[in-house]
């Protein structure tokens, strides 16, 4: 099927029944294992981002649970010190590492093309290797934990703890390695969003009319190119001090322990962002459907998301006020703390006065959008407080960070995360999600989320420090603890509740209609589930609000049932950065095992490191040339001078 | 709205298909790498000058560094660029042979930028495991070199399609994405150059 020309003017067509079949057969995976294996499709890969990211959390949250039966009351022995290391330190690096970012990649690849209103990413085979990369590396985080060897010293893991001399087995050695193995999946998935949102984007949706739900993961991928690098390395040097004896941690050869959180936090603060703003933009793409109305201040909330990111890069050491560090460091480090509070009351305000001006309609999905606000405000309040230096001095390693943690990363991941799974459900599948059991299960995760959750600010004001795997009965933490614990299990109730819906709605929900929600952007353009090729005909697109420009009274329309035919291949429009005017046919891949082999020769690489198996490593290294030139081989569909 | 009119404002001209240039999502992809590649030099480059601030001690402990292979290497990585620059030019316009010596000449000055890295390696007073400067030595020009060997193993596979007669006058997306690496290695060895060799010859410690 090469193309033969160099150039091609599309024929503009109201599409028929003749091309949906010709689209169908182009770009339908085929049955059996290698179309599993070899697939391409965004959706697909999207979805088992989704699946896999919810069975982490599960995993993190059984973790979680271990822990508060440990702590339901003073002096209990249910978990033994050294097992329950290994519980907090699995749990904090399962949730933050291979559930919250992951989840947000997983709604990110399913939706971007739909909502940008093309057909794939822009590299549909980095976007496979980067879900092997994750479950290849998530998997290689935890074979320690089996063998009674997961990591053990926090999921911050600070030196000296974390070096050789005081964590001697492999725990830590498999910690390391593995976050410079999931780091490439993370950065090659930053890659692929930051090229399809410049390139690939729907002719006419220029820059302003890019809806919000990109801006945050766009804005939260940029940050991760630069963020990453920082954690990767500083693990990578970790390693080789545990390794080889070399001496950036190490004190007597002059190594700094402080150079290790300079690195971390560099890293973990622009992470607390890009797990956040995401989940943000899902709330504000979800929230204005069931307030009928448009989102309060689009543009605003946008610049605000750029400046939250670029502010997250100038807070770190307020992980590090009390390492001892000059006061005019902390001075400066606490008032940019404080003034990321403003572009995070921006999108606040716009929440509220979306559903103060609207019409809201109480849906389930409505119900998390909203319960993440609520949640937002509350953690926001305890970040507020925990940057002002001498108030963290009192609350640092206290029970109160674990509270503020989980209001931000609950409230503001796994809240919009279930809304939004309630409202893109129906897209998915094709059926709605049980309301009934909607109410059920909002209602348990809300309760028991602050049930379990707000305690812990007083059981930390109180002076209980995090960590601890017991307390003797008279430090007076016994009744909180207890109700902690309760509220947890509410809450896990809930998730329960959840996952059951998941399961039932997808054989037995109500059907969906294209866009049973009747929302606005272009991911309801198309049927639900959507066809493998997502759209007959590419739109074009001329407001913010595709299907709403009617009501809203817009003076363009977009162009919706009629566009160029692109049925050479899985091909789609590449379009300029600002203005999105179609400037190339671009051929897309698919079918391919290549993304699939190199994520197993980068495992067999870690591997051979782990094992300090030197000729494994060396070998799957030099294995990756050849691959890499398979994976690269010029294809004549693709425009590459190839006498087909 | 007809057809017509859509045609009129959406697709004016003919588009090309697959390769254009910058026009392809490679060359983003390529620009995005080295963002996040660039970071991680920084990053040690800022832990380099962070474990100097801490130090009471001499840095490097064992006096400013030799520069008798480590200009060679610059001047050879310089010279790439030209050398880089002039296939990728000549490309443009057709002229298969002076790119063929384009690319040949720029992977031999890399192949020499690695091999002088690694006698410099060895003529080092100092071990990986010495000290903290030492590491960080080590960790960086290592680093370095692993990438002048991609962009190496790269430009060897850009000779090989040229060969085979995928790549040509009006195919050369690959060679511009390739020549856009290879100019970005280059860029990181000046400011590994400067901080490794050149500052502790003007620092005063």
């Amino acid at each position: 099927m090469a193309v033969n020309s160099t150039y091609h003017t599309p024929a503009i067509v109201t599409p028929d029944k003749g091309l949906k079949r010709k689209l169908e057969s182009m770009w339908s995976d085929p049955p059996g294992r290698y179309g599993w294996l070899a697939t391409t499709d965004h959706k697909m890969i999207g979805k088992r981002y989704l699946v896999t990211a919810f069975v982490f959390l599960i995993l993190g949250g059984l973790e979680a649970l271990g822990m508060r039966l440990q702590l339901a009351q003073p002096n209990e022995h249910l978990l033994p010190p050294e097992l329950y290391n290994q519980f907090f330190s699995m749990h904090g690096m399962t949730m933050i590492f291979l559930y919250s970012l992951p989840i947000l990649s997983g709604f990110s690849n399913y939706l971007w093309p739909l909502i940008l209103g093309t057909r794939d990413m822009a590299f549909p085979r980095l976007n496979a290797f980067t879900y092997w990369v994750f479950l290849l590396a998530g998997i290689f985080l935890y074979i320690g934990f089996w063998e009674g060897k997961g990591t053990d010293v926090g999921w911050f893991n600070y030196v000296p703890l974390a070096s050789r001399a005081y964590d001697p087995d492999w725990n830590v050695d498999i910690y390391s390695l593995g976050m410079v193995f999931l780091g490439i999946s993370t950065t090659a998935g930053a890659v692929n969003f930051i090229a399809t949102m410049f390139r690939t984007r729907a002719p006419g949706m220029s820059i302003s009319r890019v809806p919000i739900m990109i801006w945050g993961t766009l804005v939260a991928n940029i940050g991760i190119l630069f963020a990453v690098p920082a954690v990767s390395l500083d693990f990578l040097l970790l390693w080789l001090d545990r390794r080889f004896g070399t001496q950036f941690f190490d004190v007597s050869g002059g190594g700094r322990p402080l150079l290790w959180q300079h690195l971390f936090w560099i890293f973990g603060h622009p992470w607390v962002y890009a797990i956040v703003l995401p989940a943000m933009s899902i709330v504000s793409q979800g929230l204005p459907v069931y307030c009928r109305r448009p989102l309060v201040a689009h543009s605003a909330v946008v610049l605000a998301t750029i400046l939250t990111m670029v502010l997250g890069f100038g807070v770190w050491v307020h992980h590090m006020f009390a390492t001892g560090l000059p006061p005019i460091a902390m001075g400066y480090f606490a008032a940019a703390s404080f003034v990321i509070v403003i572009p995070s009351a921006v999108s606040v305000f716009a929440w509220v006065a979306t559903i103060w001006t609207g019409r809201p309609v109480f849906t389930t999905a409505f119900k998390f959008f909203v319960a993440e606000i609520v949640l937002f405000v509350i953690g926001g309040v305890s970040g507020f407080m925990t940057a002002s230096v001498p108030l963290d001095l009192q609350l640092t390693d206290t029970y109160f960070v674990v509270a503020h943690i989980h209001y931000v990363l609950i409230g503001i991941n796994v809240f919009p995360v279930v809304g939004g799974i309630y409202h893109w459900f129906p897209k998915m599948t094709g059926r709605l999600m049980d309301e009934r059991l909607g109410r059920w299960n909002f209602w348990l995760m809300f309760i028991g989320f602050n049930l379990g959750f707000f305690p812990m600010h007083i059981s930390g004001l109180e002076g209980m420090p995090r960590r601890i795997y017991t307390y003797p009965a008279n430090m007076g933490w016994g009744n909180l603890n207890l109700i902690t614990t309760i509220g947890s299990f509410v809450f896990a109730l809930g998730v329960l509740l959840f996952v059951i819906n998941v399961i039932r709605s997808r054989s037995r929900g109500e059907r969906a209609s294209a866009n049973p929600w009747d929302a606005s952007t272009l991911e309801w353009a198309t049927e639900s589930p959507p066809p493998s090729y997502n759209f007959a005909v590419i739109p074009r697109v001329a407001s913010l609000h595709p299907l709403w420009e009617s009501r809203l009274d817009e003076r363009s329309r977009s162009t919706l049932h009629e566009g160029p035919v692109l049925d050479d291949g899985h091909q789609l429009p590449g379009t300029t950065p600002l203005d999105a005017e179609p400037d190339v046919i671009l051929d897309m891949p698919s079918l391919t095992l290549a993304p699939l082999v190199t994520a197993l020769l980068i495992a067999g690489t870690f591997l051979g490191l782990l094992l300090t198996t030197w000729w494994l490593a060396g070998a799957c290294m030099l294995a990756m040339i050849p691959t890499l030139l398979w994976w690269l081989w010029p294809r004549a569909e693709a425009g590459w001078a190839v006498d087909a | 709205m007809n057809a017509a009119a859509y045609e009129q404002r959406t697709l004016p001209r003919p588009l090309p298909v697959g390769q254009a240039g910058r026009h392809t999502p490679g060359w983003w992809g390529m620009l995005a790498l080295i963002g996040t590649e660039a970071s991680i030099f920084a990053y040690l480059i800022f832990s380099y000058f962070y474990l100097q601030s801490q130090t009471s001690q001499p840095w490097p402990p064992s006096g400013p560094p030799s520069l008798h292979l480590a200009v060679p290497s610059t001047v050879l990585l310089l010279a790439s660029i030209a050398t880089m620059w002039w296939a990728e030019s000549r490309l443009r316009l057709g002229r298969m042979a002076m790119v063929y010596t384009g690319l040949v000449l720029t992977l031999l000055l890399g192949v020499a930028y690695v091999v002088l890295q690694c006698v410099d390696w060895h003529l080092q007073p100092f071990l990986p495991s010495s000290n903290a400067h030492a590491s960080l030595y080590y960790a960086i020009t290592a680093l370095h070199v692993l990438h002048a060997a991609t962009a190496v193993v790269m430009l060897a596979a850009m000779i090989w399609w040229c060969a085979l007669g995928h790549i040509d006058a009006q195919h050369h997306t690959a060679v511009t994405i390739a020549a856009l690496y290879w100019y970005f290695v280059v860029a990181v060895w000046i400011a590994v150059f400067i901080t490794l060799y050149l500052m502790p010859w003007i620092d005063p410690h």
